[in-house]
């Protein structure tokens, strides 16, 4: 047991556990659906996942500092639709260009709600919620309630969905999901070896304590704040490219998904604890069951409230089994020893 | 420069290396520090003793950075400097290590000790951390899994860390404020071993500890304070604990006045192997109709507890409350206010008073239901009259009672809060730190309501950190420590001395025969 304790967390148990109920997804919905198992499948639920993803990823960012980012779907509509209509204005546009203005766009917007929540001292919940509402309004007043629409886009973009960059035997993985997986790869190195990414699991351990000691909070927080924009609005992007018709209504009810995600991937809503890779795995089975209740013909709204089910169930779980779990691994006892004679001073 | 280089620095210099001189402190009306100075030697431990209140406290989040002095210097390794911030005095090398520890509880034992380094690189090389921080916990001879989240370890354990975390930032001045409070007495034995480990590398530590025993065990030095002012410093030689205990409470007592008693025979409350679990335990007393018991002892000794117990607040878990005989349970607020027991807050912030409602309406508000008429609505009319009948009697000074509470005086605040429970007409009363933060003369005031109230035949209980002031009311003074009832003095054998060794747990001294 002591060996074992070594080797493995309590949240990796959490993580192993979400991979083994997403097996069982899949293999319940295998044996509800006729030609589940298909490339099909498989390419529509990762695109699905790819964009959950990428948003889950910032926000989990945001959730580890104690905060909450609710304003993140209405962020991903805002930037597909104004980067759609450019698009379709500019046809020429460089590609890369293009990304990085969605990325810009919505850095920019979470720029807002990090301004508001480190030093309006507004409560991140209220602020989030509040320019869920205004990003959106403005989107459709701005817009005029128009559409984007696939024949306005170039073609380079309408063909982005189905690259394949890389194909394992007969299976693709497609542009969507490969930049989903990059930033994963990439965030997930991030929080586990930048000491000031380390600060984020700080300040939502002990805000006191992080206070005392003299870190960066507000700093931290806007950067929590602009990252999981920036995220947001690639995946803007990468919605634009997934649909090709986009409408006011994008990216609408996101945050729910995304939230559920973060939260399903182990990352403690009270902050300080969590990593990016359980929040993909928590995307990954939010995208499949969505995707597949859709193929089951469950409607929507059954969806969103199988989706709330799930998140106070992750909840509930974290505060009764991982505590436990914690507790039965960190019992750490203080052993005194016969002190090492300390040679040189230290320096 | 290393912590030991400085040290040697400063003995050849004989220089202390933390010096303060002159510093005072003010907050609103209190004078919480006045014109302290105090030097710290490389590798000396220095004790600093005193009463809740006396500017331990306050000494400490000044060198700490946590507040800023009104006057004075205070000089490191013979500079003049300014502590702006709590990191800033970190990176002075001057770290504390307080009751309870503020660790990060999801960040693991290395990043810890090594959270507020600026000069580890961008990316962190855990493998050399975990060696590191291993390498320091082994010169303080502990064995802890450096990998382990901290939200497992005991508070043995998180103090070592935060020892850790100190000397990993070349501390220089070491600030203890109560480390040993909560730990078993061999915990507290490997810190002291550590301490002096320390102490042998040349930090300067102050220690402030509320336990004689261990004070005259480790400390170089002892610097007694009361009211914010700086009694004495002695070095342990010619200090005792007798000597210490003078000088903590040495206020000339002839100053308190004792109350003539009026106890009657008639008992009123019977508390028998009351207890709350891992809070206080076995407190067995009786009081009578017109007596006045004193709840001495250091906060944190259980004292509030008792009272939050008995009026229902956090009800005891075993043993028994008998009034007038009869056996009853106290499991809420309401059962307490049902019995006739009232219990005035420490804290008249946040649980004694709405500060933003009138003083009527505070007054009235346990015992709203009696002024309701048969439409269920509040009569104000009968309100104002009772809280104008209190404002008289209780001599409230305020132009009106219409006036919200929040700009009364702190006395005159206190004197509402009596109020407002003196109208819920308790058979027992039970007062929590009454005079705390009040004026000299609002206390005298104070003092001679709670004698009426005694001659009304009322039970009071008063739960006091000021010691005459429970020496001057009290017709029996119930001591306790560390959650457990010491002594119940008689008023012939109570006084400072006796209380006080009671409190601090000290033994060796007899009262009773010192009377003799």
């Amino acid at each position: 047991m002591n060996w074992l304790q070594r080797q493995i967390r309590p949240e990796q148990i959490r993580e192993l556990s979400l991979l083994a109920l997403i097996v069982v997804a899949v293999v319940f919905f295998g044996s509800m659906i006729d030609g589940y198992y298909s490339f099909r499948t498989f390419n529509r639920i990762s695109s699905s996942v790819a964009i959950i993803t990428v948003v889950a990823v910032g926000q989990t960012l945001v959730v580890l500092t104690r905060n909450i980012d609710l304003s993140v779907g209405s962020i991903v509509g805002f930037t597909a639709y104004f980067v759609g209509t450019l698009i379709a204005h500019h046809k020429g546009l460089n590609p890369f260009l293009a990304v990085a203005i969605s990325i810009a766009l919505g850095a920019a917007l979470g720029v807002v709600n990090g301004l508001l929540v480190a030093w309006g001292r507004v409560p991140a919940v209220v602020v989030t919620l509040g320019t869920l509402a205004i990003y959106r309004g403005v989107l459709v007043d701005l817009s005029g309630a128009k559409t984007v629409t696939t024949d306005s886009l170039p073609q380079w973009l309408v063909n982005l969905p189905t690259l394949n960059v890389l194909p394992i035997g007969a299976l693709d993985v497609r542009a969507l999901f490969a930049a989903a997986l990059v930033i994963v790869i990439i965030f997930q190195f991030g929080v586990t070896y930048l000491s000031f990414a380390r600060r984020f699991y700080a300040i939502g351990s002990n805000p006191e304590a992080a206070q005392l000691i003299g870190l960066p909070m507000k700093g931290i927080i806007l950067l929590a704040f602009v990252i999981s924009g920036a995220l947001a609005g690639l995946a803007g992007f990468m919605t634009l490219a997934r649909y090709g018709n986009i409408t006011v209504e994008a990216g609408r009810g996101l945050e729910l998904n995304v939230v559920a995600a973060v939260v399903v991937g182990g990352v403690n809503v009270f902050g300080g604890s969590g990593r990016v890779t359980g929040a993909m795995l928590g995307a990954i089975m939010i995208g499949t069951l969505e995707q597949s209740l859709f193929r089951l013909g469950i409607s929507e709204f059954w969806r969103d409230a199988l989706l709330g089910l799930l998140i106070l169930l992750a909840v509930a779980s974290d505060s009764v089994i991982l505590q436990r779990l914690r507790l039965l691994w960190a019992r750490t006892e203080l052993k005194f020893v016969q002190p090492v004679e300390a040679g040189a001073p230290r320096s | 420069m290393t912590a030991s280089e400085g040290a040697a620095e400063a003995k050849t210099a004989g220089a202390p290396i933390l010096e303060i001189r002159g510093v005072g402190k003010r907050f609103d009306a209190t004078q919480a520090l006045a014109d302290v100075s105090l030097t710290l030697q490389a590798g000396e431990i220095h004790a600093l003793l005193g009463e809740n209140g006396a500017g331990k406290s306050t000494l400490i989040k000044i060198v700490t950075g946590v507040h800023q002095p009104d006057r004075g210097q205070i000089l490191l390794a013979g500079r003049p400097i300014t502590i702006r911030s709590a990191a800033e005095a970190q990176r002075l090398g001057i770290a504390a290590i307080y009751q309870e520890p503020l660790l990060f509880p999801d960040l693991n034992v290395a990043e810890n000790i090594f959270i507020s380094h600026q000069d580890r690189g961008v990316v962190v090389d855990w493998r050399r951390m975990f060696q590191d921080a291993e390498s320091i916990l082994a010169e303080l001879g502990v064995a802890l899994d450096v990998r382990n989240p901290a939200s497992g370890l005991t508070l043995a354990a998180q103090q070592t860390v935060e020892i850790a975390k100190a000397i990993s930032m070349n501390v220089r001045v070491l600030i203890m404020d109560e480390p040993t409070a909560s730990l078993s007495a061999h915990e507290a034995q490997e810190l002291f071993k550590i301490v002096g480990d320390l102490k042998k590398q040349g930090v300067a530590i102050l220690f402030v500890s509320h336990r004689m025993e261990e004070v005259f065990e480790i400390a170089d030095r002892v610097t007694v304070f009361r009211d914010g002012q700086l009694i004495s410093t002695r070095p342990r030689a010619e200090a005792t604990p007798q000597r210490a205990i003078a000088d903590m409470v040495g206020r000339a007592v002839d100053l308190t006045r004792a109350r003539a008693s009026v106890a009657r025979d008639e008992l009123l409350l019977s508390v028998d192997h009351l207890s709350r679990q891992g809070v206080f335990e076995d407190v067995s007393f009786q009081l009578h109709r017109g007596e006045v018991l004193g709840f001495a002892g250091l906060i944190g000794a259980g004292r509030t507890d008792v009272g939050l117990a008995l009026f229902g607040i956090e009800p005891a878990t075993s043993g028994s409350i008998s009034l007038a005989g009869k056996p009853v349970s106290v499991r809420s607020p309401r059962d307490g206010m049902r019995l006739g027991i009232a219990y005035v807050s420490e804290d008249r912030r946040q649980l004694g008073l709405v500060l933003s409602m009138s003083i009527f309406a505070n007054i009235t508000l346990p015992a709203l239901r009696r002024y309701l008429n048969r439409f269920g609505l509040i009569r104000t009319g009968m309100e104002r009259q009772t809280a104008e009948t209190f404002r008289k009697r209780l001599a409230i000074r305020t132009p009106s009672i219409e006036l919200d509470v929040a700009k009364l005086s702190g006395g005159n605040q206190q004197k509402v809060m009596l109020s407002k429970w003196l109208n819920t007409n308790p058979s027992i009363l039970i007062l929590d730190e009454p005079t705390r933060g009040v004026d000299v003369g609002s206390k005298a005031e104070v003092h001679t309501i709670i004698s009426e109230l005694a001659s009304e035949g009322i039970g009071v209980i008063v739960i006091s950190s000021d010691l005459p002031e429970v020496l001057a009311l009290s017709d029996r003074v119930l001591v306790m420590r560390e959650g457990r009832q010491m002594a119940i003095l008689d008023r012939a054998d109570a006084d400072q001395e006796s209380v006080m060794t009671a409190a601090m747990g000290q033994r060796s001294h007899q009262p009773a025969q010192g009377l003799q």
